[in-house]
């Protein structure tokens, strides 16, 4: 593994231990409701949601299949919402490590002056960042997997693995987006309000714009919509969207190389 | 042998203001050179630039014969920033086995070396060194792989005075070894005695470039000569370099400018029982330059036509 890799790996493990153990608890906890939620379906039951305003049922993602299934609840209540926001949390506190904060706090400096090119500088701290969150995610799918089991949830493996992956891309893209903020103006409140703006704006323009015409249109600039849209829960892995996941990561990480080359560090 | 630093033109402004402006520089092989100037003045944006940490706005440079722009040359460059940012909960030595295995390998036993040299304990968590700490650290990490060219920023801060004599030590031994210094200071004092050439560098631009041997030869320096009987005042009058002149008694006191060869000479006629010469201030003659150079700046301005 290169050198700057694996510093920064280490640099991050205590960060990403914390961010597991965190994402880990909130996964069990809401699996462990999921026999009360099932048990008392008359309160939860898809009858008991209809009563939620329209906008509001948008925003939970739709509920069409309620939550008392198990791909209903896994999706409303973990891969909907609260789960990709934890993984983007994540992503953009490592993805600022990777720039904007050392350059921030001086130790930007000492790094820049060894023998490793900008460019390769750049590459390497976005594959820390991309093998950072692949340990996080690969644990936690682990934990979600094992729990969705533990609890009956009829929801098949694959299932839960495209749920995830989609989750680790939107994380990934979000991680690469402070990143490379951080590589344009090398400022962390910078980087972290953009990744907070375009994450709000785009989980709100995806579900609303389901039904509210005027901004349906956005909907197809919205890193989630390539996420939910697939319904990976429900319908397996939607391959085309996460490739143009996969593609604008890669897009943010051409856009970071060039700014981070061209500019002054530290001044 | 080609320059270890050259620059022409280098000019750097941050926005609207002057960083540096028109740096002609040259660094030869082998030579401790001791870049001076008071804080702000532009020593820091020199070595920056030096580094491909910031970029130049105009103006052209090689490093080690090469553009700083191509990573590789940095192996061959120790860098201590004047203000060396560690921070978290690795342990010191462990942050100096990575730098030095990007650099192309440094042993534990050389880092061990240095440490023990320096007294420096690596086993403390980064962020939890202290300042004279910190700073050995950055010294290690400069030398550990004998480069041939240091770029030192203000290296003696938070130094404790015995701590700077190991690394006063150490320079020497890096000069005495052929390789090349470049150290910046704000304080003549600390770079006078291991410097070769000092340049003095003055809102953003450089406005001296002066042997060290050659600024003592221009050095004030006081003297005092006493005699076993009183001695008459014209003995002493109109000699070359000699001002300041006090006869009392037996007792002759003066400032002389250059070489005290004539001094000398007179007061040999004479039997000399005692005679007192102080180190000259390379302080002062440090900054008589600069109150000259802004009395010239001042009467520029006065001067210039609105």
């Amino acid at each position: 593994m290169p050198a700057l890799v694996s510093k920064s790996l280490r640099d991050y493990r205590r960060a990403l231990l914390g961010w597991t153990i965190g994402i880990s608890a909130f996964f069990g906890l809401y699996l462990a409701y999921y026999p009360t939620i099932v048990s008392n379906s008359e309160l939860y039951g898809q009858v008991a949601l209809t009563k939620f305003p329209g906008a509001m049922r948008d925003l939970m993602g739709g509920l069409e299949d309620g939550f008392t299934s198990g791909p209903g609840y896994l999706q409303t209540l973990v891969y909907q919402l609260f789960g990709p926001m934890l993984f983007i949390m994540c992503a953009a506190v490592i993805g600022n490590r990777a720039i904007a904060q050392p350059e921030e706090t001086g130790t930007l400096e000492l790094t820049l002056t060894l023998p490793i090119t900008r460019r390769r500088l750049v590459l390497e701290r976005f594959a820390a960042l991309a093998l950072a969150l692949l340990g996080v995610t690969t644990v936690t799918f682990l934990v979600v997997f094992g729990l969705a089991l533990a609890v009956g949830m009829d929801v098949p493996a694959d299932r839960i693995l495209a749920g995830h992956t989609g989750v680790f891309l939107l994380a990934l893209f979000f991680g690469t987006l402070c990143l490379t903020v951080g590589a344009l103006t090398g400022r962390r409140g910078v980087a972290l309000a953009v990744v907070g703006v375009v994450a709000v704006a785009g989980y709100v323009v995806e579900t609303m714009g389901r039904d509210v015409d005027g901004v349906s249109w956005l909907r197809w600039i919205s890193p989630f919509h390539y996420y939910l849209d697939g319904r990976p829960i429900q319908q397996g892995f939607p391959v085309w969207e996460y490739l143009v996941l996969a593609g604008a990561i890669v897009a943010l990480v051409l856009t970071a190389i060039p700014a981070f080359d061209r500019r002054d560090v530290g001044v | 042998m080609t320059a270890v630093v050259e620059t022409e033109g280098l000019t750097k402004f941050y926005g609207g203001r002057r960083g540096l402006e028109d740096l002609d520089l040259e660094i030869r092989p082998g030579e401790v050179f001791g870049y001076l100037g008071p804080n702000g003045a532009g020593k820091t944006t020199t070595i920056r630039l030096l580094l491909d940490v910031i970029r130049p706005t105009r103006g052209r440079m090689t490093v080690l014969g090469s553009d700083p722009r191509e990573a590789g040359v940095r192996s061959r460059i120790g860098y201590l920033p004047g203000e060396l940012a560690l921070e978290g909960r690795e342990r010191a030595g462990d942050y100096l086995a990575f730098l030095g295995a990007v650099r192309g390998g440094v042993s534990r036993g050389r880092i061990a070396e240095l440490a023990e040299r320096l007294e420096a304990d690596l086993a403390v968590p980064m962020g939890k060194l202290s300042k004279g700490n910190r700073q050995k650290v950055g010294l290690i990490q400069a030398f550990m792989h004998e480069p041939e060219f240091l770029i030192l920023d203000e290296p003696t801060s938070g130094l404790d005075p015995l701590v700077q004599q190991e690394f006063l030590a150490m320079i020497r031994e890096v000069r005495a070894s052929g390789r090349t210094v470049l150290m910046s200071s704000h304080m003549l004092a600390e770079v006078e005695h291991v410097s070769d050439r000092v340049g003095i560098v003055r809102a953003g631009r450089l406005v001296a470039v002066e042997d060290v041997a050659a600024l003592r030869e221009k050095a004030v320096r006081q003297v005092e000569f006493h005699f076993d009987a009183p001695v008459p005042r014209e003995a002493f009058e109109n000699l070359p370099g000699v001002r300041d002149l006090r006869v009392e008694g037996a007792g002759v006191r003066c400032t002389i400018d250059g070489r005290p060869d004539a001094l000398v000479k007179a007061a040999a006629r004479f039997t000399v029982v005692h005679m007192v010469s102080a180190e000259p201030d390379l302080e002062e003659i440090f900054l008589t330059y600069y109150s000259d150079e802004e009395a010239r700046h001042a009467r520029a301005g006065v001067e210039e036509p609105a």
